[in-house]
């Protein structure tokens, strides 16, 4: 076997020079691990009771990292708009095949129950796991389910687009109140008792923001797969 | 009793994301895929996070496979 034929100098060096790397890093991590280690999430479960929201989760997400929400929300909309621009909006066309009696029958029996239940997971998502990213992402599958079975349906295109318009601005506008009521953004300018803790409203601005959240997660997702299921095939 | 069905279950999506790389086609893949994100729903239900995993049910095994299909649709009609 001619080693030096198949293994070259450089591959054999960069291997040998990670692999050093990796056993110091870990020799340095294994003799210096502090005896007792302070958690974040032991501090964030601590403060979770005073904003009142049963699920601490959501209070992370959309209070005690509600900024970093915004960010996500952003990502989200960039990744949608260059679908948008990618797959031409402009040129459509519509699926070739007739579907099935049996899939048409089904998604119009189907379609009020996932969009109801998108609703019921966005408007709770502070009381039980959920919250609005799953909401909207579960009305965007409905929306797929008729796009699929319904080749004639077509989402509107302005109509969503103000309704993800409005969902931003009122997110930002909803920071910017809180900054000015009570110098931080995002502050919790609304009442949230902790006795109301298990209510629907309770919590302050918190439900208000995973609903809108929601909104914008599922016009943008909706609007993802429609760009993707009504794309011209000879672009 | 909990921690065979844990074992297994990871076992089984180990099992699942071997033989999704090595298909030959690519729906099948996309199928086996689907069930990794399964069991990590069932794993991550066990372990105590029931919002991971109501996420990685509706965004794992729903609708990215969806949207994997879908773009495997206009490539295979492209070739």
């Amino acid at each position: 076997m001619n080693l030096k034929r198949d293994i070259s100098t450089s591959t054999f060096s960069g291997f040998a020079l990670s692999a050093s790397l990796i056993i110091t890093f870990l020799n340095v991590l294994l003799n210096n691990i502090p005896v007792d280690i302070k958690r974040v999430g032991d501090e964030l479960l601590k403060l979770n009771g005073s904003e009142g929201v049963a699920n601490a989760v959501t209070t992370v997400v959309v209070y005690f990292r509600g900024f970093d929400t915004l960010g996500e929300i952003a990502v989200l909309f960039i990744a949608s708009l260059g679908i948008g621009l990618m797959l031409d909006s402009n040129i459509r066309c519509n699926l070739k095949a007739e579907s099935n009696f049996m899939l048409k029958t089904a998604s119009q029996l189907l379609f009020p129950i996932i969009i109801l239940f998108g609703i019921y997971v966005m408007v709770y998502g502070h009381l039980s796991p959920g919250g609005g990213f799953q909401g909207g992402v579960i009305i965007a599958s409905g929306v797929l389910l008729l796009l699929i079975s319904h080749k004639e349906f077509e989402v509107p295109h302005s109509v969503i687009t103000l309704i993800e318009t409005f969902a931003g601005i009122s997110y930002v506008l909803i920071g910017l109140i809180g900054l000015v009521v009570l110098d931080k953004f995002l502050g919790n300018f609304l009442p949230n008792n902790i006795s109301d803790m298990g209510l629907l409203l309770s919590g302050g601005i918190i439900p208000i923001i995973y609903i809108i959240v929601g909104i914008k997660v599922g016009s943008e997702m909706s609007m993802i797969t429609q760009n993707l299921i009504k794309r011209s095939d000879d672009v | 009793m909990i921690g065979f069905i844990i074992l297994s279950v990871f076992i089984g999506i180990i099992i699942i994301a071997f033989s999704a790389i090595t298909q030959k086609k690519l729906a099948d893949s996309i199928i086996l895929f689907m069930g990794v994100s399964l069991g990590s729903v069932v794993l991550f239900f066990i372990f105590k996070a029931p919002d991971v995993a109501l996420t990685e049910a509706v965004i794992g095994a729903g609708i990215s496979s969806l949207i994997f299909l879908m773009a495997l649709k206009h490539l295979g009609e492209k070739k």
